[in-house]
């Protein structure tokens, strides 16, 4: 046990508060001192955006590694050519060259990735753009349908676009010129990828249902899915290389994990009921529809996301108008009897 | 106004099914209300040929098949001259369609296919629009219903500025020194009549909107008629009760019988059987003639408009009030002539318009109606184009003055709000006048008119 401690005595002052910041005296200023409105300062506006978006990731080492490997090589490979040259030792130099150009190579098509990822932020910078259009004038909402018309690759004697063009009047106002590009421009397409999801799903749904090996079904899926996304960037205008479709595949798939979660919530009844039925039908079919209408719902996705122009919500194409599609196309697959059974009329 | 049985039961029917609206076209005179009228029965007759109407979804996707002039309700009401109305538009060279003079009446029946199938949805449905047209002036009269005698001449000297004053100087001198306990002479009163009557006059050439009572200006058939042998007494200082108390045969009560008598037997009827009964509402707005006239006549036609608006109904629709008590329930405000400025200054005359109808905009907020302002010209009567000048590229319009002069001219800009009072004197605005380009198609060109359509009957076309 210690003991106990002897009294000790504290100073009674406080010691003072170290002050946080010093206070401005109060500073008048002659009227005639030129100003000018208050502005929120740059930063602090700057802050949310900056925090809320996702972090930029940059791979560092990766360039790191993948540069200096390719420098470093293609130095040594050609530092190395004089010597077998001198030395007449033919297969080495032989060797050296395809290296090279191997490298060569290999650069190329990172550059030619590079450009296409270029591309599809271009085409994410449209998007905004055209989004802004109702806030911008006449003459930058014209210049931006022509914009837009390059990039799904229209001609000049396009029909839409001559009917977008006799339908713009100098009196437009961006909001009706971007009201027009929906239409004349967009509506069309919007149908054809409408079209191409439909068919893509139903016949994704149907090699499902008669596939009879699960391990080729998954690989089928994800292929065919891979294509479907494609052939709608495609419709919109967009080209995708190697890494911009991993991109905006995985764009697409985050979106559906999370922003499209509450929307599934109130197709699942739905959805629910149409497997329920399916599955009555037969377990293939059940799992045919199922996988049709995940197909589908990733078409509808990936096509919201490469759209130039945000879907408003009339135009905005549901999952409810494929079903029934997709649902014809599992019964008439159930119900096509076999020729041997085939009931005489 | 009884109407036959069956009429009444099938008109009843039709408005059950929300397949007949009854538009009300508002707007002072010189408004362009008779334009706006013939270039939409025009652009509804031509929907689908020639006319452009890209900003109306259901004439854009080919749906709408075009509208036909039936024979109207009231067989007792002129009907609208659109023939009229459109050859003097086809004249060399093409003038305006005449001022309306009196009340005509129009009932259109427009056809579309419906954009979506379904069980009960016929392959061809069809909307029938009752169209009104009247003169401008008597719309004033619409806020007498709020006033007695004693509350109109109050308000009537309320807002009268010095450039109002001297204009009706004449009458005022006289007027002041009437007693309104003195015994009415028939008459002087005549005269003081005639005289305020002259006054009115001035100040609608002068470019004044506010201006009642409106049959004063545009008698029609009462033209002599003692009813419009009335004014309001400027200086009533005494309280009404006593004023009240007055014997019949003085001045004040002679004037106040006939006040009562023009309110209950002019303007009500008219109220009552043109006005009531209405489902959608466009206000049209001159705001380029207003800012031509100046600040004082600016502030009159927003005070007009203010009061104008209260005249009206508005609310929900449910299939009860649709049949018993209609109720305006979307409104489009426009500033009307946009073709006379350049269609980059489009989005401030909208500004404008909104400051001018801040107040009674407010109110509709507050009942939550759904208010488009837009910019339009019915029938236009320029071409827009670019002129390089001084190295500088300039919108600019083409078109021909109403004097026959051929110009290609920037009108200047329009302020997005009200400028101060001495912005009018030292620099001042003068939009010019134009007349009507010759037509080359069938169909009028417009501005927004597609856009005001969409917004008004759109909703009821799909």
């Amino acid at each position: 046990m210690s003991n106990p401690q002897p009294r000790r005595d504290f100073q009674t002052e406080e010691a003072p508060a170290p002050s946080p910041k010093q206070l401005r005296q109060r500073e008048s200023f002659a009227a005639t001192e030129s100003h000018q409105p208050l502005t929120p300062q740059a930063d602090i506006k700057a802050l949310p955006e900056a925090s809320l978006s996702t972090p930029r990731k940059r791979r560092w080492g990766l360039m790191f590694a993948l540069v200096g490997g390719a420098t470093l090589g293609s130095v040594e490979l050609a530092t190395g050519i004089p010597d077998a040259f001198s030395q007449s030792q033919w297969m080495t130099m032989a060797w050296q060259l395809f290296g090279i150009s191997l490298i060569g190579l290999g650069g190329l098509s990172l550059l030619k990735e590079l450009g296409r990822l270029r591309r599809l932020k271009r085409h994410d910078r449209l998007r905004h753009d055209l989004a802004e259009l109702p806030q911008r004038s006449t003459k930058q909402a014209q210049s931006m349908a022509e914009q837009l018309k390059r990039q799904l690759k229209l001609s000049d004697d396009d029909p839409h676009w001559q009917a977008f063009q006799r339908a713009c009047q100098p009196h437009h106002s961006g909001e009706e010129i971007q009201t027009l590009l929906r239409y004349h421009l967009l509506a069309p397409r919007d149908r054809e990828a409408q079209r191409l999801i439909t068919r893509m799903s139903g016949e994704t749904a149907i090699m499902v249902a008669i596939s009879p090996l699960t391990l080729v079904d998954m690989a089928l899926v994800a292929w065919r899915s891979l294509a479907m996304v494609d052939r709608l960037c495609r419709l919109y205008g967009l080209e995708l290389g190697y890494a911009s479709r991993l991109r905006l595949f995985r764009n697409v798939l985050h979106n559906m994990a999370f922003a499209g979660a509450s929307e599934l919530a109130t197709d699942a009844s739905m959805d629910m009921l149409s497997l329920d039925l399916a599955g009555r039908l037969s377990a293939r079919a059940g799992q045919g529809l199922a996988t049709g209408l995940l197909s589908a719902r990733l078409g509808l996705r990936a096509q919201r996301l490469c759209r130039p122009v945000a879907f408003t919500d009339q135009e905005q194409p549901k999952l409810a108008d494929l079903r029934q599609d997709l649902w014809r196309q599992i019964k008439r697959l159930d119900k096509e009897p076999t020729p041997a059974t085939r009931p005489q009329k | 106004m009884r109407q036959p049985l069956s009429r009444e039961l099938s008109n009843l029917l039709e408005r059950g099914r929300d397949r007949q609206l009854r538009l009300a076209v508002t707007g002072l005179s010189q408004a362009g209300k008779t334009a706006f009228l013939t270039s939409l029965v025009n652009q509804l007759r031509h929907a689908g040929v020639e006319a452009q109407l890209d900003l109306l979804p259901v004439a854009r996707e080919g749906r709408l098949l075009g509208a036909q002039r039936l024979n109207q309700p009231d067989l007792g009401v002129p009907r609208f001259p659109y023939d009229p109305g459109m050859a003097a538009l086809r004249a060399t060279p093409p003038r305006w369609p005449e001022p309306t003079r009196g009340i005509s009446e129009l009932r259109l029946q427009l056809r579309y296919r419906p954009a979506q199938q379904g069980w009960f949805t016929p392959d061809i449905a069809h909307l029938t629009l009752d169209l009104f047209d009247y003169p401008g002036e008597w719309l004033l009269d619409l806020p007498l219903l709020q006033h007695d005698f004693y509350s109109w001449c109050q308000a009537q000297s309320l807002h009268e500025g010095p450039h109002r004053k001297v204009l009706f100087s004449e009458w005022l001198t006289e007027a002041e020194q009437l007693d309104p306990a003195a015994e009415a002479d028939e008459a002087k009163l005549a005269a003081l009549a005639d005289a305020y009557a002259q006054g009115l006059r001035r100040a609608k050439q002068a470019g004044f909107s506010d201006l009642q009572p409106g049959r004063f200006l545009l008698p029609g058939e009462l033209d002599g008629a003692p009813v419009l042998q009335f004014f309001p007494l400027p200086e009533l200082n005494a309280p009404k009760e006593t004023l009240e108390a007055l014997p019949d045969t003085s001045i004040y009560a002679t004037l106040a019988a006939r006040f009562r008598y023009y309110q209950q037997q002019v303007v009500r009827p008219f109220y009552r059987d043109h006005f009531r009964r209405f489902d959608r509402q466009i206000v049209l707005v001159d705001v380029l003639g207003a800012l031509n006239a100046g600040p004082e006549r600016f502030e009159d036609l927003s005070h007009a408009l203010r009061q104008l608006m209260q005249s009206f109904d508005y609310g929900k629709r449910s299939l009860l009030t649709r049949l018993f008590a209609p109720k305006i329930d979307r409104l489009a405000i426009a500033a009307t002539k946009a073709d006379h400025v350049t269609p980059d200054q489009h989005g401030n005359v909208v500004q404008l318009l909104e400051a001018l109808l801040a107040e009674p905009l407010k109110d509709l907020r507050f009942a939550d109606i759904p208010v488009k302002a837009l910019s339009l010209a019915a029938i236009r009567a320029t071409e827009a184009r670019e002129v390089l000048h001084e190295g500088k590229r300039t919108p600019a319009l083409k078109g021909t003055t109403l004097e026959g002069e051929d110009v290609l001219v920037y009108p200047g800009d329009v302020p997005n709000r009200l400028p101060k009072a001495d912005f009018w004197q030292q620099q001042g605005f003068d939009f010019p006048s134009f007349r009507p380009m010759p037509i080359d198609s069938a169909a009028l060109s417009h501005i927004r008119m597609d856009a005001a359509i969409d917004w008004l009957i759109g909703d009821k076309l799909i």
